[in-house]
């Protein structure tokens, strides 16, 4: 197929996919809105789906439609760190390895990042970096855990990493009420971070700072371009992706094939975990989580949606930001029900991981190309009848 | 210490063991069929949280246990299937397929949860726990005899019957994969598919028929989850159940029995897990020894495997 129709199928496959996740979003939308008749519903559930399409970035109203910066600040802001779990769950599924530690690992990062951030007084400008390291540093030396398994002992990584998740979240709240929780506040929350330590806000702009929109983002974009030149441009990258094509064949031709394993659930646990540390010090004045905070289930998706490669995650953040506001703004002004996002996400996910959809049509394309190939040849009379379809 | 001992050493701390063991049982007999199958169903935790939140919600509108138990049943299968369609038809990498069906069962059943019973404002956490009355959880049974024996009558006798019916089913799946044609075919797809096809295995019948028993046995599993363990549904109330039945089954050596004990191990864990916080120790010290124990169990039995993949070769070798 050429380059050209490649583009052009998947975007039609990807357009698709998005479409019959909003037909199963509208259906569940008829049934939850209010109204006495069908008639009514259908009305409610107009204004709720444009609500979902054009409400995280323009206000509705009687007057008509306004753009609104601040809610496409609050998209960006919301990218950084599944950004972050996105470009980690690629390089670790590239491998082909099924690593899930990105949910725990992004709130081990974080609470991580936090402890430096509170006891340990640094300089500003280097104290954001060092806790951020720190975050991303433990969590890659947690996630050992599964990869040494996984390669040593043939411990399945998947069943592994999600049971630390568990464990993660259990030892940090552990923590947190015995040793780090400040007892004067009702809820359980840490001292404040240090001012040394936040990551400032990418402008003083009231729109940017309301949103919490910090210098992460620009990191978050340096560190895409980072993975996809590691991946598709270093030696490693490329072990990686071969690894996770074709294991044996990668063994057979002499790659040491357990170090780059190890070395990919590394990098997953460290991008996890700086993804969780730069949201934690950009975002938060203390530690607060009580809870695994998902980031990690939306980086399995941004990463399915971005077929594994770096450059594409943050479009794919941007697509489940931009779905995650709608959801927000649906539960605000149309009373549907926030969670509606999960069904939606894994309806889109379903339909872009599967291999035979729209096989058909790509199968059309492939043999048109074909087609035409053979008679650009016959044309040119260069060769006899054998053409390679 | 001492006082912790003789809380555990009491009918009840093995009451609560068989209790607590039932529903991960379930889970485990399903990861085990579908791994003979030749395939992981990791979905088994999203299929539970539906099974579960229908249940509960069935017996809330109809009465009646035995239908909302029913429809336990039918979703769990449906849903499975419905795995089946994309990872067969679809060609859906089936891990993938069970990630979906996980994210949908966390969040997605909250969404159906508030939409059906209209419990969407002001509510951030809804749930069926004030819905669902001791008259709508499954019954239990105590038996007759045994319930007078001091000791072993406070252990065995007056669980939910699906706790018995766990056990029994350990013992039918065990038949089913080794004494009848059906299991044959499922062990035999699982092996070696080319080899089933060409004597006239219909592979992909048998691998639905393989998900679809998984998705019976997550439906008896929720059920269980919030018509007995607890009454009613809340969110993500199957706490990782489905991923430690992966764990079991592994830890089992994929056969029904071994995945029994190693069942009631993690039932054991959690069990303990209870005791601890309740002499004071922070729950949250004894709420992940499950999960580590899992990691642990995980890595001796790789061990054990190792070692045993490494024997014949010596012994051959000299």
């Amino acid at each position: 197929m050429t380059k050209k129709r490649q583009l052009i199928f998947s975007l039609v496959r990807g357009l698709l996919a998005i479409f019959i996740a909003l037909v199963v979003a509208m259906f569940l939308i008829f049934i939850s809105s209010e109204g006495d008749n069908a008639a009514e519903k259908l009305a409610a559930t107009g204004e709720a789906l444009k609500q979902l399409l054009v409400g995280p970035l323009f206000r509705l109203n009687a007057a008509g439609i306004s753009f609104e910066g601040k809610r496409l600040a609050d998209i960006l802001a919301a990218m950084i760190p599944t950004t972050f779990t996105g470009l980690a769950v690629c390089i670790m599924f590239a491998a082909n390895q099924f690593n899930l530690g990105a949910e725990g690992g992004a709130m081990l990062g974080a609470f991580s990042a936090a402890v430096i951030a509170i006891y340990y007084p640094l300089p500003k400008g280097v104290h954001p970096i060092v806790a951020v390291l720190f975050g991303g540093l433990v969590t890659a030396i947690v996630m050992l855990i599964p990869a040494l398994l996984k390669v040593k002992l043939d411990v399945s990584e998947m069943v592994c990493s999600l049971m630390l998740n568990y464990i993660i979240m259990y030892i940090i709240k552990y923590l947190m009420n015995n040793y780090y929780a400040d007892k004067s506040k009702g809820q359980i929350q840490t001292y404040p971070f240090l001012n040394s330590s936040k990551i400032a806000m990418l402008s003083s702009d009231s729109v940017i700072s309301a949103a919490k929109l910090t210098w992460g983002f620009v990191i978050a974009i340096i560190a895409v371009v980072i993975c996809w030149l590691f991946m598709y441009r270093s030696r490693f990258g490329y072990q990686i992706r071969m690894i996770g094509i074709n294991q044996d064949f990668a063994k057979y031709s002499g790659m040491k094939v357990g170090f780059i394993i190890v070395l990919s659930q590394l990098i997953g646990g460290f991008l996890s975990g700086a993804g969780g540390a730069i949201e934690m010090l950009g975002r938060y004045p203390t530690f607060s989580w009580s809870a695994l905070p998902g980031y990690g289930w939306t980086g399995i998706t941004i990463a399915i949606l971005a077929g594994n490669n770096p450059l594409f995650v943050p479009f794919a953040a941007f697509f489940m930001a931009y779905l995650q506001k709608g959801c927000d703004m649906m539960a605000t002004y149309a009373n549907v029900p926030t969670q509606l996002i999960d069904i939606v996400q894994g309806v889109i996910f379903l339909f872009f991981a599967a291999e035979r959809f729209l096989a058909k049509y790509r199968q059309s394309l492939v043999v048109k190309t074909a087609q035409e190939e053979i008679a650009q040849k016959a044309a040119q009379n260069k060769e006899g009848g054998q053409a390679n379809g | 210490m001492a006082n912790l001992l003789s809380n555990m050493l009491t009918p009840e701390f093995f009451f609560s063991i068989l209790r607590i063991s039932a529903p991960i049982l379930y889970a485990t007999l399903a990861a085990i069929v579908v791994e003979k199958a030749g395939f992981a169903n990791i979905g088994l935790e999203g299929l539970m949280m539906f099974s579960a939140l229908f249940g509960s919600l069935f017996s809330y509108y109809t009465k009646s246990w035995f239908i909302g138990f029913l429809v336990a049943l039918v979703v769990g299968v449906l849903m499975s299937l419905l795995m089946g369609f994309f990872a067969f038809q679809l060609e859906t990498d089936i891990i993938l397929v069970g990630i979906a069906i996980n994210m949908m069962g966390s969040g997605g059943t909250l969404f159906l949860c508030k939409v059906i019973t209209d419990n969407t404002e002001g509510k951030a956490m809804a749930s069926t726990t004030g819905l669902i009355t001791s008259s709508l959880c499954i019954p239990n049974i105590s038996i007759p005899v045994i319930k007078d024996i001091p000791f072993i009558g406070g252990v065995l006798s007056g669980h939910s019957f699906l706790t018995y019916l766990a056990f029994l089913f350990c013992f039918l799946t065990s038949v089913m994969l080794y004494r009848t044609s059906l299991g044959l075919n499922i062990r035999a797809v699982g092996e070696n598919p080319n080899a089933a096809a060409s004597v006239g295995v219909s592979v992909l019948k048998i691998k639905y028929i393989a998900i679809a028993f998984s998705g019976l046995m997550s439906g008896f599993g929720g059920a269980f989850m919030s018509m007995s363990y607890a009454q009613g549904w809340s969110q993500d109330m199957v706490a990782g159940r489905g991923f430690i039945a992966l764990a079991a089954q592994a830890m089992g050596g994929g056969e029904c029995f071994g995945g029994m004990l190693s069942s009631l191990l993690f039932g054991f864990a959690q069990a303990m897990g209870i005791k601890f916080s309740s002499v004071g120790l922070d729950s949250n010290l004894a709420s992940p020894i499950p999960y580590a124990i899992t990691i642990i169990s995980l890595a001796v039995f790789g061990v054990i495997r190792q070692r045993q993949a490494k024997k014949p070769r010596t012994a051959e070798g000299t």
